[in-house]
């Protein structure tokens, strides 16, 4: 799969989950909502409720100080007395109570008031009735039941009770259908909620075990690949070890072949050398019968015959011929010679060993000692790490390095060279810095290849130790580079691995 | 030499066989020199027809060797030399370019019994040839036994 199919999908999954979260905030809020809103109708339900008991109870009350009333005036009887006394006593109370109840209710509110007033004239009947009736005036208080004002009053208070009633019935009625509906969304909010919730759940479940899924083939094929770039990469090295050791071969076999000729060419020339003797010894000879006037036969200082000015021109060019041809060849050995000890070194088998560098690197400088007096240098030694790796081989490496910043000094100039070392992620880099002459940037490939040099040639060498040390490097899984410029000293950088295990599975060929 | 020792001189350059005969003369070797520019006509003239070296029987011989031929390899003659019986006292000299260190021990071990590296400087050949004229001279030869 896409990168961006991925990430899509990474998207989506986030946005599902997102939208999921946000759907339970919402019906977790809408349930409290609701469900408080239910509580609320239910409260106000009950509310109603009491209102009608109350009004039921102070109506009660006032049927029974009446009662009471009309027995004590028929029987004069004092139980009832005490009776309509605790029944007059309880109804302002209850009204009071039934009013602070009411008193959201704007028409109940006025209703109540005008139960009380009548209430009030009609408990104020009572007591006028009751004090007559207990002065034994009985036909006065006949008189005021009889007047039927006490009836008329009582009628009204019955009628606006009945109202009131019927308006808390009403009310009951809208409230308890409100209580109702909040009750059922409630429900409905939290039951889809939860469905949503679930769904999306599901979803999100689905997604995620596709992406493991995914992920795991991912894994698997990741797997795979690695295997397969390592089958490659060991395929690659062993083809690249094989074709390497076919050019140390190849070289070997070159420089080798290349030798017998040489031998030829300057055994050849030698005995050419020794047969311009005796050439020009005949040719002086010759000369002289030719010319009997020239002077009789004798020897120059180097017991050569004296030859005529032509033929003495000849015995010069055949001197500096000869002398290029062997001069030649001698360089041409040397660099058979350099090529066969850079294919034997190729062939050494290396030993990975524990060395402590610094040690190996002062052994080096004291027997450079000599050259560095000569050369008014200085080495200095900073502390390094130590590694695993072949003791010869590192030897190498630094004696031609040291080697080559003492060569290379600006004249006239102390030489300062600074040896340092550091240690990174399991490689040691080390650093020969000097402030010798440097060398040019566009040079500093060149001087890593063979038989190749750069700036002034005014010192002897074959172009070779640089080659040489990078060689070595390489076969210890390092590398090696150069940071320089003309006339400001000279920085190379080795890095090798801290611990080389000489990863060589089969032997050579 | 006191003994009419037959040299063998199995070389396939034959500047090199030049330089070598005239050197080997100018230290006063005036023994028979026979020269063999490749291996397979080296075999066939030391182990004869028959490939059992009966022919030299009662001869004195000295056989200087080349390791790179182009036929078959110098280290190949040395084995086969000294592998028979009639044949395996006769010294050998290998007079070769190779300088490497395995093949030196390996000659040896074989049984070549004088091992010397062609110097490229002329100097030192010639002198080396001469030394080895010389060697010629003093050392004893025995018979190849029957």
């Amino acid at each position: 799969m896409t990168v961006e199919r991925a990430r899509e999908r990474a998207l989506v999954q986030i946005a599902l989950l997102t939208v999921a979260f946000a759907v339970l905030v919402a019906v977790s809020i809408a349930s409290v909502y609701w469900l408080a809103k239910a509580r609320e109708d239910s409260a106000w339900v009950a509310h109603t409720l009491e209102v009608e008991n109350q009004i039921s109870l102070a109506q009660l009350q006032m049927r029974r100080a009446e009662s009471a009333e009309r027995g004590f005036l028929l029987t004069r009887q004092p139980e009832f007395t005490t009776d309509y006394e605790e029944a007059a006593a309880q109804i302002m109370p209850l009204l009071t109570l039934l009013r602070s109840l009411v008193q959201d209710n704007a028409s109940q509110s006025a209703a109540i008031a005008e139960i009380i007033a009548l209430t009030e004239s009609r408990l104020d009947q009572f007591r006028r009735v009751m004090t007559l009736a207990s002065q034994s005036k009985q036909d006065e208080a006949n008189a005021i039941i009889r007047g039927g004002a006490g009836r008329e009053t009582m009628n009204k208070i019955r009628d606006l009770a009945a109202e009131m009633r019927q308006e808390e019935h009403r009310l009951f009625l809208l409230r308890t259908a409100a209580a109702d509906r909040s009750q059922s969304l409630a429900s409905i909010v939290t039951t889809t909620g939860s469905g949503l919730v679930l769904v999306l759940a599901g979803v999100s479940i689905f997604l995620v075990r596709r992406s493991a899924r995914a992920r795991d083939d991912a894994e698997a094929q990741l797997r795979d690949n690695n295997v397969n770039l390592e089958t490659t990469v060991d395929e690659r090295t062993a083809d690249l070890r094989e074709a390497n050791e076919e050019i140390q071969r190849f070289a070997y076999i070159v420089s080798h072949d290349l030798r017998s000729p040489l031998v030829n060419i300057m055994g050849f020339t030698s005995e050419l050398e020794e047969l311009r003797t005796d050439i020009f010894r005949r040719i002086a000879t010759l000369s002289r019968a030719a010319s009997p006037q020239a002077l009789d036969a004798s020897l120059d200082d180097q017991g050569q015959p004296l030859l005529d000015e032509a033929d003495r021109q000849l015995s010069q060019d055949f001197t500096e011929a000869l002398a290029f041809i062997k001069s030649s060849i001698a360089k041409m050995d040397r660099l058979i010679s350099a090529i066969l000890n850079l294919t034997r070194e190729g062939r050494r088998e290396f030993q990975p060993v524990p060395i402590d560098t610094r040690e190996l690197i002062e052994n080096i400088v004291s027997t450079m000692a000599h050259q560095a007096a000569e050369a008014a240098a200085e080495i200095r030694i900073e502390p390094l790490p130590e590694i695993v790796s072949d003791r010869l081989a590192l030897e190498q490496i630094f004696s031609n390095l040291i080697d080559n910043a003492l060569k290379y000094l600006k004249p006239g100039v102390p030489g300062d060279i600074t040896v340092r070392g550091r240690q990174r992620l399991g490689f040691a880099i080390f650093e020969i810095a000097d402030n010798g002459r440097g060398i040019d940037p566009k040079d500093h490939q060149r001087i890593f290849d063979l038989f190749r040099r750069a700036g002034t040639q005014d010192k002897p060498g074959q172009g070779i130790g640089l080659a040489h040390v990078r060689a070595l490097v390489r076969r210890l899984g390092g590398t090696m580079s150069v940071a320089s410029e003309l006339g400001k000293g000279s920085t190379f950088t080795i890095t090798l691995p801290t611990k080389w295990t000489a990863t060589k599975p089969e032997t050579r060929a | 030499m006191s003994n009419p020792v037959t040299i063998i001189m199995i070389e396939d350059d034959e500047g090199h066989a030049r330089l070598i005969e005239r050197n080997i003369r100018r230290s006063g070797v005036n023994n028979e020199i026979i020269p063999f520019t490749n291996g397979t006509a080296a075999l066939d003239y030391l182990f004869g027809a028959d490939g059992s070296g009966l022919d030299h029987k009662g001869r004195a011989l000295l056989i200087l060797l080349d390791l790179n031929l182009p036929d078959t390899s110098g280290i190949d003659i040395l084995r086969r030399v000294k592998d028979n019986d009639h044949l395996k006292c006769t010294p050998v000299v290998v007079l070769t370019t190779t300088d490497d260190a395995h093949e030196i021990k390996r000659c040896y071990e074989l049984g070549c019994n004088v091992y010397i590296t062609k110097p490229v400087n002329y100097e030192s050949f010639a002198n080396a040839i001469r030394q080895l004229g010389l060697f010629f001279s003093v050392i004893q030869v025995p018979q190849a036994n029957a």
